[in-house]
């Protein structure tokens, strides 16, 4: 619909016939006020106003118009008999105007006018529309991706609850099973000396469960603390290394530790991590040849496996290297994977979790974890740490 | 002759609780055993008047109703009991746990041990110097025995 300002009955009566005429809506408003009123009450897709008006002239009520978020995008046509001078022609530009008619006017031209700035509004419209629906459906998406993000963050914090209880909970009756057991074994077994290798079994499976419950266990809790401290990995990894001392002395292995670089972290993870490498390393020696370990860092520049060192890096690589079986590279992305095993039990022992709670606690200091390896070339394990861990 | 030595067990798992009276009266017929269900018995027995109290309280973690924690807090808190030394008796192993128990007072955290000669050891180590050095007793028990023992 097309809106017709103009203080004159005649002009509007004559005006609004015309557009009739030529199959436009057209309603009338005899003052500025009039206009402002109906324009916030309908939607018109032009206006034609009239210059000179009493009360608020046209060029107030254009810039009144262009002002309200709800109409600003209508084209005005100024039509006037009065204000012909370029001054007032300029004018009606700056106060909002697409166009600037003077009476007397040519009704073709006008109409062709009218035409080609109804239409352009009309694409306008559509256009922003389209926009506004656009807007609207991101603004959706993202609102349902955050509800959706909130309730997997819980759900997951819940979920790792669940299995913490879990295995802690499943450790109770394992105990008595094994404690039965032993004391069956312990005081039957020689009347009925058959019954003593399934007890054996029996033991040796809760055990190997109750490993599996404590490695659970220990992976669980991960996440659930985040206390860095800036701690000295050399002093972490000597305890790592007293803690095996047995098996280090056993396999009669030789380890070499580097100075290693201070970081933030949580010192009793760093301290399994360690803990699991080595003795990985020293699980997959070779028979016949002295295992031979080597525990190095260097700071980096980026966090990448492969990055460049720099001497005031942010990142810290440390590698753990061994002279032992090592393993084929296509499954690399296996051996950090819950329960992934590359070997069977009776060939080597675990549980198949040491590396994926490795990883996990990598990630939780924001680092990285990979290896290089070759069968029966050894292996390095590569760990990029951040020095200082971002504040949140 | 020596003093009858007295024995609080406070855990609410049956099975345990036999187990160790059991063990306890083989490695010393001559100690008096006592066992709670959880801390709000323990607690109650404790401070009931007239009685004689233990020389040396077993405090599992887990328990309904009162946790050992709570129980250990309540036990520290008391003018009369604050003195006779708890040991956390629990199938928990976790750091947190050791850490947060020895703070409020416990004298050691033993992780429940599988195999019956552990508790053999631990118990008769145990009756035979609740009256001397006991941290010290079960620290070079901890070096052989299979079970975890943090003093």
């Amino acid at each position: 619909m097309i809106l017709i300002v103009d203080d004159k009955q005649e002009n509007l009566f004559s005006l609004k016939a015309l557009l009739q005429l030529n199959l436009y809506d057209a309603d009338t408003a005899d003052s500025g006020e009039v206009a402002l009123k109906k324009i916030l009450r309908n939607e018109y897709e032009l206006i034609i106003l009239d210059v000179q008006m009493p009360g608020i002239d046209g060029y107030e009520v254009a810039e009144i118009i262009t002002g309200y978020s709800k109409s600003k995008d209508i084209p005005i046509i100024f039509l006037s008999a009065v204000n012909i001078d370029k001054r007032f022609i300029a004018k009606g530009y700056t106060s909002g105007g697409v166009d600037y008619v003077t009476k007397p006017f040519d009704p073709d031209l006008l109409l062709l006018k009218i035409k080609t700035f109804s239409k352009l509004y009309r694409q306008t419209k559509e256009l922003n529309d389209i926009k506004d629906n656009l807007e609207q459906k991101v603004e959706e998406r993202t609102a349902e991706l955050k509800q959706l993000n909130i309730h997997l963050e819980a759900s997951n914090s819940q979920l790792q609850q669940y299995a913490f209880i879990a295995s802690h909970d499943l450790q109770e009756p394992l105990r008595k099973i094994v404690t039965f057991t032993r004391i069956l074994k312990e005081r039957f077994s020689e009347k009925v000396p058959e019954a003593n290798e399934y007890m054996s079994r029996i033991i040796a499976s809760s055990e190997r469960m109750r490993t599996l419950i404590s490695d659970l266990l220990d992976y669980s809790r991960i996440e659930m603390d985040r206390k860095f401290v800036l701690a000295d990995l050399n002093k972490i990894v000597s305890q790592s290394l007293t803690d095996l001392e047995i098996i280090i002395s056993e396999k009669n292995a030789e380890v070499v530790v580097e100075q290693l670089c201070p970081i933030e972290a949580i010192p009793e993870q760093m301290a399994q991590v360690f803990q699991n490498l080595i003795s990985n390393a020293l699980k997959f020696s070779k028979q016949d040849v002295t295992p031979v370990l080597r525990i190095s860092a260097e700071l980096i520049k980026e966090k990448t496996i492969e990055s460049k060192l720099s001497a005031n890096g942010k990142y810290c690589r440390i590698k753990v290297t061994d002279n032992g079986i090592g393993f084929d590279e296509i499954y690399l992305d296996k051996i950090f994977g819950m329960f992934q095993r590359l070997h069977s039990k009776a060939e080597y022992s675990g549980t198949g979790i040491g590396l994926s709670i490795t990883k996990k606690i990598i990630e939780n200091h924001s680092g990285l974890i990979s290896a290089n390896s070759k069968e029966n070339e050894g292996s390095a394990f590569i760990i990029i740490l951040p020095v200082k861990q971002a504040t949140t | 002759m020596a003093k009858t030595v007295s024995f609080l067990l406070v855990d609410d798992d049956a099975d345990d609780t036999s187990l160790f009276k059991e063990v306890l009266e083989e490695v010393n017929p001559s100690v008096v055993f006592n066992s709670a269900e959880d801390g709000h018995q323990a607690l109650h027995y404790l401070k009931k008047d007239g009685g004689t109290l233990p020389d040396i309280i077993f405090l599992d973690l887990n328990m309904p109703r009162m946790s050992g924690k709570e129980c250990l807090t309540e036990i520290k808190r008391d003018e009369k009991l604050h003195d006779i030394p708890v040991i956390m008796y629990t199938t928990s192993s976790q750091s947190k746990d050791i850490e947060e128990t020895m703070q409020k007072g416990a004298i050691c955290f033993i992780t429940k041990p599988t195999n019956l000669n552990d508790l053999k050891s631990i118990l008769s180590s145990i009756s035979g110097n609740v009256h001397s050095n006991l941290q010290k007793t079960l620290r070079v028990l901890s070096d052989t025995a299979n079970t975890f023992i943090v003093c």
